[in-house]
């Protein structure tokens, strides 16, 4: 086992190695190193994309997701991620015609100067802070539970963590967004093709997709049908999460960015279905993975159903190979997030290129140390948490719509964004409750906040006289 | 033309959202089944599909292009 997972590390590091060494240059502004000349095409594009979407929360998350609450999980994310690439086919055009007259650095900085106004570029920057600190930290602390299951006694448990911050901030300092964009393309493979094999393999296990499926049928009939054993996938939730979803790439800086990127329409919309296809292929297997637990182990804890489905029940290349795969997948959304952190400080800022520069640099070292110590008080709910982190940036929709749609956009839609954020995150505190006539709160601020949205824009586009998009 | 196919692609979508979201995934039962794979499984996986295949239509239809190229 170790020689094979020091022979796929050693190539995993060489070929992260040989991205941030292709893609550094000395002289390059920082327009350069923060968002990748903004000159990529559609296959690298849709596999950065891919890479920041798929993590460690789609590979260990996702099979405990369907070993517990059964057949649903496949609505919850597949389907609410195929409405999402959907949606990318309009927001990615909207946005890129709006960003291409503004001198577009970051989300903040665009909503700024979209919205002439400079507290809507810290409600942006406030509400990634707030939820893609814990949505990265889950990333990390997912990847040590599962290596300190693994290896109890090679590393102590925050050691992993660590190796995987310093790793990141050594690749993408010396390489900026290309070298992150690489090593998210050698990751998106790694991960879909490490986690077809182990699918396969679990599923040949369980004796073959009918087998395994009368078998559950016989032990947990519920896991087949919805809201699944526990309850969670009431109509609400579904289509709560479906919202949350489909808004990561409008009120996530890291998606969002990376549209703007693409060299142009066409790639954007490659990239759109080839997500929607890679999403199909990369959940499907998790759902093997998930049954053969609720086969095999349907009562053992999350860390030892994941340790033994994707480790110790594997032949030993395929086990190193899944060590790395889960590294891989950690590292690209990690990184992906606390680089998008870097480039919203960034487009806040206005002093010289190399001021701004330091300053930025200076704050993804602080944003990777604040997610290293958050990633040790976090739950092993992963998949629970980063549906969290998804509506909480979600709130925030509002504006960033209302910027892409509108030459001179409503000011009311920051007010409301406000609101809804405050609202949000008081629930998490407990300071207001998280249900209200029996239907979960996120539910009903998804219909009040679109009901709001709307009753705005259209006011607000009879009362003006032309329009940015049609 | 393209701009009336791209509002159809747009209708059959949101279509698709209501009638998945408000009938099929009611059901409670996991018949009917289809090779053994429950009713849920089954029918939101060639939902899932579907909707992938109508961003591949709209990516073709879209009215937008020409407008950002021209």
């Amino acid at each position: 086992m170790i020689f094979w997972l020091v022979f796929f590390f050693t190539l995993f590091l060489a070929s992260l190695g040989y991205a941030s060494y292709k893609s550094y240059s000395k002289n390059r502004s920082s327009d350069e190193f923060m968002l990748a000349g903004s000159n990529i095409g559609a296959l690298l594009g849709f596999l950065t994309f891919s890479a920041a979407l798929f993590s460690a929360f789609t590979f260990m998350g996702m099979p405990d997701f369907f070993r517990t609450h059964g057949v649903g999980a496949w609505i919850f994310l597949a389907l609410s991620d195929a409405f999402m690439v959907f949606t990318l086919i309009w927001f990615g055009y909207a946005l890129r015609k709006r960003a291409n007259i503004t001198r577009y650095r970051g989300v903040a900085g665009f909503m700024q100067t979209c919205y002439q106004n400079r507290y809507v570029g810290y409600l942006i920057f406030t509400s990634s802070f707030l939820f893609l600190i814990p949505y990265v930290a889950i990333q990390i602390r997912g990847i040590s539970i599962f290596l300190d299951a693994a290896f109890p006694d090679l590393l102590p448990y925050w050691s992993w963590s660590l190796l995987l911050v310093i790793l990141m901030l050594i690749y993408s300092e010396i390489g900026g967004l290309k070298a992150i964009m690489y090593s998210d393309a050698i990751q998106g493979v790694l991960l879909l093709g490490v986690i077809w094999i182990i699918g396969i393999t679990c599923l040949k296990m369980a004796g073959g997709l009918e087998t395994a499926l009368l078998q559950v049928t016989d032990s947990n009939a519920d896991l087949l049908s919805l809201p699944g054993p526990k309850g969670l996938f009431s109509s609400p939730f579904l289509i709560a999460s479906a919202i949350a979803i489909v808004l990561i790439p409008i009120s996530q800086p890291q998606f969002t960015t990376r549209l703007v990127i693409l060299k142009d329409l066409k790639s954007v919309h490659k990239m759109a279905y080839s997500v929607g296809f890679f999403a199909i292929m990369v959940i499907l297997p998790t759902a093997f993975i998930g049954l053969y637990g609720a086969v095999k182990y349907p009562d053992a804890s999350t860390a030892d159903f994941l340790s033994n489905s994707l480790l110790f029940d594997q032949a030993m290349p395929v086990a190193a190979l899944a060590v790395v795969g889960l590294f891989a997948a950690c590292l690209s959304t990690t990184n992906a997030q606390i680089f998008a952190l870097g480039t919203e400080l960034r487009s806040l800022l206005s002093g010289t290129d190399p001021q701004d520069m330091k300053i930025t640099k200076i704050g993804i070292v602080v944003f990777s140390l604040i997610v290293l110590i958050f990633s040790t008080y976090m739950s092993d709910e992963l998949v629970l948490l980063a549906r969290v982190s998804f509506t909480g940036t979600s709130m925030i929709a509002p504006v960033v719509l209302g910027a892409v749609i509108f030459k001179n956009p409503p000011k009311s839609l920051i007010f409301l964004s406000s609101i809804a954020l405050g609202i949000f995150i008081l629930s998490l505190a407990g300071l207001v409750p998280n249900k209200f006539f029996d239907l979960p709160l996120d539910f009903l601020m998804y219909i009040l906040l679109s009901t709001s949205t709307l009753i705005l824009m259209l006011t607000h586009h009879f009362s003006q006289k032309s329009t940015h998009v049609n | 033309m393209k701009p009336k196919i791209w509002t159809i692609i747009v209708f059959a979508v949101l279509a698709l959202a209501v009638f998945s979201y408000g009938i099929v995934f009611q059901a409670s039962k996991p018949a009917p089944s289809l090779w053994n794979i429950p009713f849920i499984f089954w029918s939101s996986f060639l939902i899932t599909v579907l909707v992938v295949l109508f961003t591949f239509l709209g990516s073709l239809f879209f009215q937008g292009e020409e407008i950002e190229e021209s």
